[in-house]
């Protein structure tokens, strides 16, 4: 049996139409539930700060580090190092990425991009660089 | 001089024929992506040298083939057709998934729900032309774009067909810088291959912790067959996330995935006997298998501009590419289209998230199929 007359006797049709419904429900759930996510944190983390008042935290200080120019290889090495540090290698480039954030910074990406084509930020795959300065 | 007959009418060059040297041309073909091009080494390497395995040429009764029972291969086959591996797989992706990206920006998660439409329409297909229920299902997952998911429901569904269902996903997965770029760039106008994504919000651990239950209970509550791939795939991810067992986050994202995609590749190549694999179905499968990837990346895009025309900040259409499951493939063609367009646009992280997104859609898609073909 082949053509529309398959389609029709194994239920194609409804089969089709269901199973791209499905799928559409749970991600469209999954996505609403994630973005109520950050609530549900902000909650939690709020009980956790709430549950520490009165202890002292001591938090250690993180030194600043200020952007570089964008057109300076030299100072964007200098920069990227110390935050290179922090992380230890090898390290997530998206985990790189969010220490820029952290700081500030307002480029990061193209800062990225000069240190792999010069080569001081060497791919291991999957996500994973190394620094060979 | 008998035996020296004997012998001699055992070898694999006398009982050869045309079925296998084509096959292990085939065979001969990937090893050569595999290497000199560097066409998905990882999957390609072990499947071509698993056709060169396979097409071996062997006395029938001896215990050496992967169909024959007793057989080292067989053995070695049962983790692709008990459905082992690609739930191995899935707790090594989940180790190594961050879904940071996509949890920053929950909306792209609908592109990897849009480009699982591939499947579905090759579902139709397949029936049309002549496909049992069972063997459509399996021949269109393959517009998930992703490997161990097809494995995985051929082997439920149609294991008869594992071997050319698993090389043509596998094939369209290396095949990615060629089929989906001119799909993009046809279906999208410069101005909006331009569109620039905002930079995410940074995301919590917490978030990062509760996501992977969160998502387990939602998509495995609403298809249930989906828990041999999804379960090792939240609970991968959890490892990853929790911060308190590194050394199986590690183990799972290196040794554990990579032990498994050896085998798998190896195994699945191995299946591919040149008198099992060369019919016409397979002709069907291929062409099929290259007819749901394309509508996949279709979809996606087209959902993607769909999504334009009622969202205030747009998304980059590109994108909508990356809702098939091909990790990171298809991320990177999308993120190499934009940066032609634009050097300073970079589109990787927002893709990686659409990515992640398919991979769940596509594990929803083979539970749904199996569910509705389970008798």
């Amino acid at each position: 049996m082949t053509g529309l007359e398959a389609i029709s006797h194994y239920n194609g049709w409804a089969q089709a139409v269901a199973g791209i419904l499905i799928v559409m429900a749970g991600l469209s759930g999954l996505s609403f539930a994630i973005s109520q996510l950050h609530k549900v944190a902000a909650l939690l983390e709020g009980r956790n700060k709430t549950a520490k008042t009165g202890e002292t935290v001591l938090v250690p200080e993180v030194e600043t580090i200020s952007e570089p120019p964008a057109h300076d290889l030299e100072k964007t090495i200098g920069a990227y190092e110390e935050l290179v540090r922090r992380l230890g290698t090898p390290f997530q480039l998206s985990e790189l990425y969010r220490l820029c954030q952290e700081q500030g910074f307002t480029h990061p990406y193209m800062s990225i991009k000069a240190l792999q084509e010069a080569g001081v930020l060497k791919p291991l795959g999957d996500g994973v660089f190394t620094w060979q300065a | 001089m008998d035996l020296l007959f004997q012998f001699l009418t055992n070898t694999g060059y006398y009982l050869g024929d045309w079925r296998n040297w084509t096959m292990i041309v085939v065979g001969c073909f990937f090893v050569y992506l595999a290497i000199s091009k560097e066409y998905e080494p990882l999957l390609l390497l072990p499947i071509g040298f698993g056709v060169l395995v396979g097409n071996v040429p062997f006395f029938k009764g001896f215990g050496l083939g992967i169909y024959e029972n007793n057989s080292v291969l067989h053995y070695l086959y049962f983790g692709v057709v008990s459905g082992v591996y690609p739930s191995i797989i899935f707790l090594g992706l989940g180790a190594m998934t961050d879904f940071s990206s996509l949890l920053a920006r929950p909306k792209l998660m609908l592109l990897g729900a849009a480009a699982q439409a591939g499947i579905f329409f090759t579902l139709i297909s397949a029936l049309a032309l002549g496909f049992l229920p069972k063997e459509a299902a399996s021949v269109a997952i393959i517009g998930g774009a992703d490997g161990p998911t097809s494995i995985f429901l051929t082997a439920k569904l149609a294991p008869h067909l594992i071997g050319p269902v698993a090389i043509a996903a596998y094939s369209y997965m290396a095949l990615i810088p060629i089929i989906q770029p001119p799909i993009m760039r046809l279906l999208t106008s410069r101005e909006e291959r331009l569109i620039r994504m905002s930079e995410p919000r940074e995301v919590s651990r917490v978030e990062l912790m509760i996501f992977p239950i969160v998502g387990l209970i939602l998509c495995c509550f609403l298809a249930p067959a989906s828990i041999p791939l999804l379960g090792t795939f939240f609970f991968g991810n959890i490892l990853k996330v929790s911060g308190v067992v590194d050394r199986l986050a590690k183990t799972a994202s290196s040794a554990i995935i990579d032990t498994a995609t050896i085998f798998v590749g190896f195994c699945v190549g191995a299946s591919t006997q040149g008198d099992v694999f060369l019919t016409p179905k397979s002709v069907g499968i291929f062409a099929l298998g290259a007819v749901a990837f394309s509508i996949a990346t279709a979809a996606g895009v087209l959902f993607a501009k769909l999504m334009n025309v009622v969202l205030k900040e747009k998304i980059n259409p590109l994108l909508g590419a990356a809702g098939v499951s091909a990790v990171p493939g298809s991320a990177r063609e999308v993120h190499l289209m934009g940066l032609k367009e634009d050097p300073a646009n970079y589109l990787l992280m927002h893709a990686m998230a659409c990515n992640s997104s398919g991979v769940i859609g596509s594990a929803i898609a083979a539970g749904v199929l199996w569910s509705f073909n389970v008798r």
